[in-house]
């Protein structure tokens, strides 16, 4: 069976008026693979994200994750699976303001229960892999956008999860360190094999991923298999 | 964990200290109000027992009035004089267990004393050896009167030290085992009760026998006093009152409905209400330090409701890296109770040394109320017993200042909550 297993899913939002958003997604991600999501906005990708990453819940389907059923969580159950199966990188970083670097990475090992000393020591080993070990006591208004999102990839990737979700890795950041970023996501897939899906809408960005998954109007479009990364738009990351 | 905690809430109180400080006034003003309140109160109120309390027995004395209305024949107005009958009565099978310590008075002479060339006027009382504990009398030298004294009908007698001040100069203890004179009958001094610098007192007590051999051979009885054992409340009391107080009255064929035949003084019932105002008093003083602390909780309450709603996007990057409601409304309400306790703390201490203050100030004044000099406030303070309750009543306080703000915080959604900014 697959890491992820969407089939049927549905969603719609209850406004003023009702918003149809997600029309019967079936999809499947297997282990290790690297998975960009594009479509423009209002397309319904950030909303499959959200899905995906358990912090919002769908109307009818099924998704599994990791061979376990994802529906009807309590807050409890969502908060535990998030904590160890989900990693998340924002496009705003969203990290802590009033806490330094390290103390950022190790709040997701503050949630499990871990011991001080245990999850600073392993704070300081992931921010060393990112080679930020000299700005640990640093605040993130102290950093600049790549050692700030480098500071959240090291947090998310601090509980080993089963999948890293990445919404807009590099909407915040200029081309050139968007390209630290992305290589550094690509460099986890292939070295460490982890499961990354990536949502943007720069074509550039989604090249870098093995499959990309157009999603229109709720819908999913075409599956580009983008194994030798020349999708189009390849070039403008060149 | 907690040090975790502690940890997470010194980061994020450290971000605001100015509105810390602010709400943490609001919480130490409240507690510094009711602490510097119960202190004052307490003071009162043990300046009021100490002050009744050498007047006040915890006995009941029953004596003769004059009846305000005619029955069984006889006329309105008709003195009423207690004897042996009352007295076998009290001391009968039917209040066995109930009434001990019975003593009676007689009725009072005057006379006047003479050692040497001074003289003082006084009132000769026939009293029996209990009348100390009944009427809390102090001793200021010698002792009182005893069963020696009643058995052998002895001469001697127990003077005020007011009236012992004026026969001797210096030293009252001087006039123990002299002789005085009395109209034509000398008695030994065995004992000189206190009284205040401004108590005039002029009872002399002598053994009831004596009086009754030599003023008042009668059967007659100026009082009967007792204590009692059964009745608690204030309600006891006057159902015992109104069963004993008929039998008297029917002994002596008064209307039962006479108010006015016999005169019953209920030593208890002073006490009672004593103690009941005082607890009145005090939770009078509770409910408005409370109310003054409840603007202190509500202050924290805002605060908090406002910081969780600027820290709803940091509550949604917590919960989606994996905080549980549970972790969100913890975070919240100990923030809440560091915040109420640290600075009520600070206020509980800042009364505290009020009540100090209180203390060696008003606290070393006496009114002068005429007969006597009354302190306005003797040991303001409030005990240990205070401080801990207060101290829960901070936890308490903290944790529903902070109850509605995390319960908030905890129920926003992780998605909606990363939407806000």
């Amino acid at each position: 069976m697959a890491l992820i297993e969407l089939k049927d899913i549905n969603k719609t939002y209850f406004g003023a008026q009702p918003l149809h958003v997600l029309k019967g997604i079936n999809l499947s991600i297997e282990q290790g693979e690297f998975v960009s999501i594009m479509g423009a906005s209002g397309s319904g990708k950030s909303t499959l994200l959200n899905i995906l990453g358990i912090l919002d819940n769908y109307d009818t389907g099924t998704y599994t994750l990791d061979g376990k059923l994802i529906k009807d969580l309590s807050e409890k159950q969502a908060a535990d699976y998030r904590n160890r199966m989900i990693g998340f990188i924002f496009q705003s970083f969203n990290l802590i303001s009033f806490k330094t670097a390290v103390e950022n990475v190790e709040l997701p090992l503050y949630y499990q229960g871990m011991s001080r000393h245990k999850r600073h020591d392993l704070a300081m080993e992931y921010l060393d892999k990112m080679g930020l070990t000299d700005w640990a006591g640093h605040f993130p208004n102290e950093m600049s956008g790549g050692q700030k999102q480098r500071v959240a990839i090291a947090r998310a990737l601090i509980t080993s999860p089963r999948i890293i979700l990445a919404d807009e890795p590099t909407g915040a950041l200029d081309s050139k360190t968007s390209v630290e970023v992305m290589n550094l996501l690509t460099r986890l897939n292939k070295e460490d094999g982890m499961t990354i899906i990536v949502v943007t809408h720069e074509s550039g960005v989604a090249n870098q991923a093995n499959r990309i998954i157009h999603i229109k109007d709720g819908i999913i479009g075409n599956i580009e298999e983008n194994a030798k990364h020349d999708a189009w738009g390849a070039e403008l990351i060149k | 964990m907690i040090r975790d905690l502690l940890h997470e809430i010194y980061s994020t109180l450290r971000q605001n200290k100015l509105r810390t400080a602010l709400t943490g006034f609001a919480v130490s003003w409240g507690i510094f109000l009711l602490i510097a309140l119960l202190g004052a109160g307490n003071g009162l109120m043990n300046s009021f027992s100490g002050n009744v309390s050498d007047f006040i027995s915890q006995s009941i004395s029953v004596e003769g009035w004059r009846t305000s209305k005619p029955y069984n024949g006889y006329k309105e107005g008709r003195r009423i004089d207690l004897d042996q009958r009352d007295l076998d009565y009290t001391n009968g099978s039917e209040w066995q267990g109930v009434i001990y310590n019975v003593t009676t008075t007689t009725s009072s002479t005057s006379a006047n004393l003479v050692l040497g060339g001074k003289s003082v006027s006084g009132w000769f009382t026939g009293a029996m050896p209990e009348h100390q504990d009944q009427f809390k009398i102090k001793m200021a030298a010698g002792r009182f009167l005893n069963q020696d004294d009643m058995h052998e009908r002895r001469k001697v007698m127990v003077i005020s030290e007011a009236q012992a001040k004026e026969l001797v100069s210096g030293d009252v203890e001087k006039l123990l085992g002299r002789w005085i004179s009395a109209g034509s009958i000398a008695y030994r001094v065995v004992g000189i009760y206190h009284t205040d610098e401004r108590d005039f007192r002029r009872s002399c007590y002598i053994p009831y026998t004596t009086y009754k051999g030599i003023y008042d051979n009668s059967d007659k009885i100026e009082s009967i006093t007792f204590s009692v054992n059964g009745p608690v409340t204030l309600e006891d009391h006057k159902a015992f009152e109104e069963e004993y107080g008929s039998a008297i009255k029917r002994i002596h064929d008064i209307a039962p409905d006479d108010e006015r035949g016999i005169w019953i003084m209920n030593g208890y019932e002073e006490n009672l209400q004593m103690t009941k105002a005082s607890s009145i008093l005090s939770i009078a003083l509770w409910i408005l330090g409370l109310l003054t602390l409840i603007s202190g909780i509500v202050g924290v309450s805002n605060i908090m409701l406002i910081t969780v709603k600027e820290r709803t996007h940091e509550f949604g990057i917590r919960k989606a890296i994996g905080a549980k409601p549970g972790n969100i409304l913890t975070l919240i309400i100990s923030e809440s109770i560091t915040i109420t306790a640290i600075f009520g703390y600070a206020g509980m201490l800042l009364g505290m040394i009020a009540c100090q203050v209180m203390d060696k100030t008003v606290g070393q004044q006496a009114v002068d109320i005429g007969f006597d000099k009354i302190q306005m406030l003797v040991n303001p303070s409030v005990g240990l017993d205070t401080a801990m309750e207060a101290t829960l009543l901070l936890i308490i306080a903290g944790t529903i200042a902070g109850i509605i703000p995390a319960w908030k915080a905890a129920r926003v959604k992780p998605i909606e909550a990363l939407r806000a900014e």
